[in-house]
Protein backbone atom coordinates (compact mmCIF):
# COMPACT_ATOMS: atom_id res chain seq x y z
CA UNK A 1 0.00 0.00 0.00
CA UNK A 2 2.99 2.26 0.48
CA UNK A 3 4.16 1.82 -3.10
CA UNK A 4 6.21 4.81 -4.14
CA UNK A 5 5.95 6.41 -0.71
CA UNK A 6 9.68 6.28 -0.01
CA UNK A 7 10.71 7.78 -3.33
CA UNK A 8 8.07 10.49 -3.68
CA UNK A 9 6.63 11.11 -0.24
CA UNK A 10 3.25 9.95 -1.62
CA UNK A 11 1.52 7.61 0.80
CA UNK A 12 -1.65 6.29 -0.84
CA UNK A 13 -3.63 6.36 2.44
CA UNK A 14 -2.64 9.97 3.04
CA UNK A 15 -3.51 10.95 -0.54
CA UNK A 16 -6.98 9.37 -0.24
CA UNK A 17 -7.76 11.17 3.02
CA UNK A 18 -6.28 14.47 1.78
CA UNK A 19 -8.07 14.61 -1.57
CA UNK A 20 -11.29 12.63 -1.08
CA UNK A 21 -13.43 15.78 -0.72
CA UNK A 22 -11.93 17.36 -3.86
CA UNK A 23 -12.39 14.26 -6.03
CA UNK A 24 -15.88 13.44 -4.70
CA UNK A 25 -17.08 17.06 -5.02
CA UNK A 26 -15.92 17.45 -8.62
CA UNK A 27 -18.04 14.42 -9.51
CA UNK A 28 -20.95 15.50 -7.28
CA UNK A 29 -21.20 19.07 -8.59
CA UNK A 30 -20.91 17.85 -12.16
CA UNK A 31 -23.25 14.83 -11.92
CA UNK A 32 -25.52 15.84 -8.99
CA UNK A 33 -25.85 12.24 -7.81
CA UNK A 34 -24.16 11.19 -4.56
CA UNK A 35 -24.10 7.43 -5.20
CA UNK A 36 -22.69 7.77 -8.72
CA UNK A 37 -20.21 10.39 -7.53
CA UNK A 38 -18.91 8.01 -4.87
CA UNK A 39 -18.45 5.31 -7.51
CA UNK A 40 -16.60 7.76 -9.77
CA UNK A 41 -14.40 8.94 -6.88
CA UNK A 42 -13.57 5.33 -5.95
CA UNK A 43 -12.59 4.63 -9.56
CA UNK A 44 -10.34 7.70 -9.56
CA UNK A 45 -8.48 6.58 -6.42
CA UNK A 46 -8.31 2.99 -7.65
CA UNK A 47 -6.69 4.33 -10.81
CA UNK A 48 -4.24 6.36 -8.70
CA UNK A 49 -3.34 3.19 -6.80
CA UNK A 50 -2.48 1.44 -10.08
CA UNK A 51 -0.44 4.42 -11.30
CA UNK A 52 1.24 5.46 -8.08
CA UNK A 53 4.67 4.67 -9.52
CA UNK A 54 4.17 7.57 -12.01
CA UNK A 55 3.48 10.14 -9.30
CA UNK A 56 6.45 12.39 -8.63
CA UNK A 57 5.30 14.53 -5.70
CA UNK A 58 2.25 15.32 -3.54
CA UNK A 59 1.52 18.36 -5.78
CA UNK A 60 1.69 16.12 -8.84
CA UNK A 61 -0.72 13.70 -7.13
CA UNK A 62 -3.22 16.52 -6.49
CA UNK A 63 -3.10 17.73 -10.10
CA UNK A 64 -3.29 14.14 -11.39
CA UNK A 65 -6.33 13.37 -9.22
CA UNK A 66 -8.09 16.57 -10.31
CA UNK A 67 -7.53 15.84 -13.98
CA UNK A 68 -8.63 12.19 -13.73
CA UNK A 69 -11.67 13.14 -11.62
CA UNK A 70 -12.69 15.68 -14.28
CA UNK A 71 -12.32 13.12 -17.06
CA UNK A 72 -14.13 10.32 -15.22
CA UNK A 73 -16.99 12.66 -14.27
CA UNK A 74 -17.34 13.82 -17.89
CA UNK A 75 -17.27 10.18 -19.10
CA UNK A 76 -19.96 9.23 -16.59
CA UNK A 77 -22.01 12.27 -17.60
CA UNK A 78 -21.84 11.15 -21.24
CA UNK A 79 -22.95 7.63 -20.29
CA UNK A 80 -25.89 9.11 -18.39
CA UNK A 81 -26.75 11.55 -21.16
CA UNK A 82 -28.86 8.84 -22.81
CA UNK A 83 -31.04 8.83 -19.72
CA UNK A 84 -33.56 11.62 -18.97
CA UNK A 85 -31.93 14.77 -17.63
CA UNK A 86 -33.22 17.51 -15.37
CA UNK A 87 -34.45 20.29 -17.63
CA UNK A 88 -34.21 23.90 -16.58
CA UNK A 89 -38.01 24.09 -16.53
CA UNK A 90 -38.04 21.26 -13.95
CA UNK A 91 -35.84 23.18 -11.51
CA UNK A 92 -38.21 24.11 -8.71
CA UNK A 93 -38.45 27.64 -7.42
CA UNK A 94 -36.98 28.00 -3.93
CA UNK A 95 -39.83 27.61 -1.43
CA UNK A 96 -38.52 30.51 0.59
CA UNK A 97 -35.43 32.65 0.94
CA UNK A 98 -33.33 33.56 -2.10
CA UNK A 99 -31.28 35.87 0.10
CA UNK A 100 -27.49 35.87 -0.18
CA UNK A 101 -26.04 32.99 1.86
CA UNK A 102 -29.40 31.20 1.96
CA UNK A 103 -29.07 27.38 1.66
CA UNK A 104 -32.07 27.39 -0.70
CA UNK A 105 -30.31 29.85 -2.98
CA UNK A 106 -27.23 27.59 -2.92
CA UNK A 107 -29.39 24.63 -3.86
CA UNK A 108 -31.03 26.58 -6.68
CA UNK A 109 -27.60 27.63 -7.99
CA UNK A 110 -26.37 24.02 -7.95
CA UNK A 111 -29.46 22.98 -9.90
CA UNK A 112 -29.01 25.79 -12.41
CA UNK A 113 -25.32 24.93 -12.88
CA UNK A 114 -26.40 21.31 -13.50
CA UNK A 115 -28.48 22.49 -16.49
CA UNK A 116 -25.40 23.93 -18.23
CA UNK A 117 -23.84 21.96 -21.10
CA UNK A 118 -20.89 19.69 -20.27
CA UNK A 119 -17.93 22.02 -20.92
CA UNK A 120 -19.23 25.22 -19.25
CA UNK A 121 -20.54 23.14 -16.33
CA UNK A 122 -17.10 21.68 -15.64
CA UNK A 123 -15.51 25.11 -16.10
CA UNK A 124 -17.86 26.50 -13.43
CA UNK A 125 -17.12 23.61 -11.04
CA UNK A 126 -13.35 24.09 -11.38
CA UNK A 127 -13.64 27.88 -11.07
CA UNK A 128 -15.93 28.03 -8.03
CA UNK A 129 -15.26 24.73 -6.26
CA UNK A 130 -11.53 24.52 -6.83
CA UNK A 131 -10.91 28.26 -7.17
CA UNK A 132 -8.73 27.66 -10.24
CA UNK A 133 -7.66 30.50 -12.53
CA UNK A 134 -8.81 30.35 -16.19
CA UNK A 135 -5.31 29.28 -17.30
CA UNK A 136 -5.32 26.37 -14.83
CA UNK A 137 -8.82 25.35 -15.94
CA UNK A 138 -7.69 25.53 -19.57
CA UNK A 139 -4.78 23.19 -18.77
CA UNK A 140 -7.00 20.74 -16.86
CA UNK A 141 -9.64 20.62 -19.61
CA UNK A 142 -7.19 20.92 -22.50
CA UNK A 143 -9.02 23.88 -24.06
CA UNK A 144 -7.91 27.43 -24.94
CA UNK A 145 -7.93 30.02 -22.15
CA UNK A 146 -10.18 32.26 -24.28
CA UNK A 147 -12.77 29.44 -24.43
CA UNK A 148 -12.67 29.06 -20.64
CA UNK A 149 -13.21 32.81 -20.18
CA UNK A 150 -16.05 32.78 -22.68
CA UNK A 151 -17.76 29.85 -20.88
CA UNK A 152 -17.43 31.68 -17.56
CA UNK A 153 -18.89 34.94 -18.89
CA UNK A 154 -21.80 33.26 -20.68
CA UNK A 155 -22.61 30.99 -17.73
CA UNK A 156 -22.60 33.89 -15.26
CA UNK A 157 -24.82 35.94 -17.58
CA UNK A 158 -27.21 33.01 -17.97
CA UNK A 159 -27.38 32.45 -14.20
CA UNK A 160 -27.94 36.17 -13.55
CA UNK A 161 -30.79 36.15 -16.07
CA UNK A 162 -32.43 33.04 -14.60
CA UNK A 163 -32.14 34.40 -11.06
CA UNK A 164 -33.48 37.82 -12.10
CA UNK A 165 -36.50 36.12 -13.67
CA UNK A 166 -37.10 34.46 -10.29
CA UNK A 167 -36.79 37.86 -8.63
CA UNK A 168 -33.41 37.10 -7.07
CA UNK A 169 -30.71 39.76 -7.17
CA UNK A 170 -27.84 41.14 -5.13
CA UNK A 171 -30.10 42.05 -2.21
CA UNK A 172 -32.08 38.78 -2.22
CA UNK A 173 -35.69 38.84 -3.42
CA UNK A 174 -36.32 41.88 -5.58
CA UNK A 175 -39.72 40.81 -6.88
CA UNK B 1 -16.08 40.36 -5.61
CA UNK B 2 -19.40 39.89 -7.43
CA UNK B 3 -22.30 38.66 -5.19
CA UNK B 4 -23.16 35.89 -7.64
CA UNK B 5 -19.58 34.59 -7.62
CA UNK B 6 -19.66 34.61 -3.81
CA UNK B 7 -22.89 32.61 -3.88
CA UNK B 8 -21.43 30.17 -6.42
CA UNK B 9 -18.39 29.59 -4.19
CA UNK B 10 -20.72 28.86 -1.31
CA UNK B 11 -22.98 26.60 -3.43
CA UNK B 12 -20.11 24.68 -5.01
CA UNK B 13 -17.93 24.36 -1.90
CA UNK B 14 -16.24 21.00 -1.45
CA UNK B 15 -18.31 18.36 0.34
CA UNK B 16 -17.08 15.35 2.22
CA UNK B 17 -17.89 11.97 0.69
CA UNK B 18 -20.17 9.56 2.60
CA UNK B 19 -18.81 8.08 5.86
CA UNK B 20 -16.31 5.27 5.40
CA UNK B 21 -15.37 6.34 1.88
CA UNK B 22 -11.60 6.27 2.50
CA UNK B 23 -11.83 2.84 4.16
CA UNK B 24 -13.81 1.47 1.21
CA UNK B 25 -11.23 2.85 -1.25
CA UNK B 26 -8.32 1.37 0.71
CA UNK B 27 -10.04 -2.01 1.05
CA UNK B 28 -10.91 -2.12 -2.66
CA UNK B 29 -7.38 -1.11 -3.67
CA UNK B 30 -5.92 -3.84 -1.43
CA UNK B 31 -8.33 -6.40 -2.96
CA UNK B 32 -7.40 -5.20 -6.44
CA UNK B 33 -3.67 -5.55 -5.75
CA UNK B 34 -3.99 -9.08 -4.31
CA UNK B 35 -6.33 -9.99 -7.19
CA UNK B 36 -3.71 -8.84 -9.68
CA UNK B 37 -1.06 -10.90 -7.90
CA UNK B 38 -3.36 -13.97 -8.04
CA UNK B 39 -3.88 -13.48 -11.79
CA UNK B 40 -0.12 -13.16 -12.29
CA UNK B 41 0.51 -16.38 -10.34
CA UNK B 42 -2.21 -18.20 -12.31
CA UNK B 43 -0.74 -16.98 -15.61
CA UNK B 44 2.74 -18.16 -14.55
CA UNK B 45 1.30 -21.60 -13.67
CA UNK B 46 -0.38 -21.85 -17.07
CA UNK B 47 2.93 -21.03 -18.82
CA UNK B 48 4.84 -23.61 -16.74
CA UNK B 49 2.14 -26.26 -17.30
CA UNK B 50 2.14 -25.57 -21.04
CA UNK B 51 5.95 -25.90 -21.13
CA UNK B 52 5.89 -29.11 -19.10
CA UNK B 53 3.17 -30.53 -21.32
CA UNK B 54 5.25 -29.80 -24.42
CA UNK B 55 8.33 -31.50 -22.93
CA UNK B 56 6.26 -34.56 -21.92
CA UNK B 57 4.78 -34.84 -25.41
CA UNK B 58 8.31 -34.66 -26.93
CA UNK B 59 9.54 -37.34 -24.52
CA UNK B 60 6.62 -39.62 -25.45
CA UNK B 61 7.29 -39.04 -29.15
CA UNK B 62 10.95 -40.05 -28.76
CA UNK B 63 9.98 -43.22 -26.90
CA UNK B 64 7.46 -44.18 -29.58
CA UNK B 65 10.04 -43.54 -32.29
CA UNK B 66 12.59 -45.80 -30.54
CA UNK B 67 9.97 -48.55 -30.17
CA UNK B 68 9.14 -48.41 -33.89
CA UNK B 69 12.84 -48.56 -34.82
CA UNK B 70 13.35 -51.58 -32.55
CA UNK B 71 10.33 -53.33 -34.09
CA UNK B 72 11.68 -52.66 -37.58
CA UNK B 73 15.10 -54.04 -36.62
CA UNK B 74 13.51 -57.19 -35.12
CA UNK B 75 11.30 -57.67 -38.17
CA UNK B 76 14.17 -57.20 -40.62
CA UNK B 77 16.43 -59.87 -38.97
CA UNK B 78 14.47 -62.95 -40.27
CA UNK B 79 14.16 -61.33 -43.69
CA UNK B 80 17.95 -60.93 -43.86
CA UNK B 81 18.41 -64.56 -42.81
CA UNK B 82 16.00 -65.80 -45.49
CA UNK B 83 17.67 -63.61 -48.10
CA UNK B 84 21.14 -65.04 -47.32
CA UNK B 85 19.76 -68.64 -47.38
CA UNK B 86 18.15 -68.00 -50.80
CA UNK B 87 21.41 -66.46 -52.01
CA UNK B 88 23.34 -69.61 -50.82
CA UNK B 89 20.94 -71.98 -52.61
CA UNK B 90 21.14 -70.14 -55.87
CA UNK B 91 24.94 -70.14 -55.80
Amino acid sequence: MLIGAVETGCDFRVLVRQHQAMVFSIALHFLRDRATSEEVAQEVFFSLHRNLHQIESPAHAAAWLRKVAVQRAIDEGRRRSRRPQVALEDVAEPAAGGKPGDPLLSDLLRKLVATLPEAPRMVMVLRYQEDLEPAEIAAALEMPVATVKSHLQRSLAMLRGKLARRGIGESGWTG
Amino acid sequence: MDWLEDELRRALARQDPPDGFAERVLARSARGASGARRWLAAAAMVVVAAGAGGAWRQHQGNEAKQEVMLALRLASAPVHRIQSEVRGMTQ
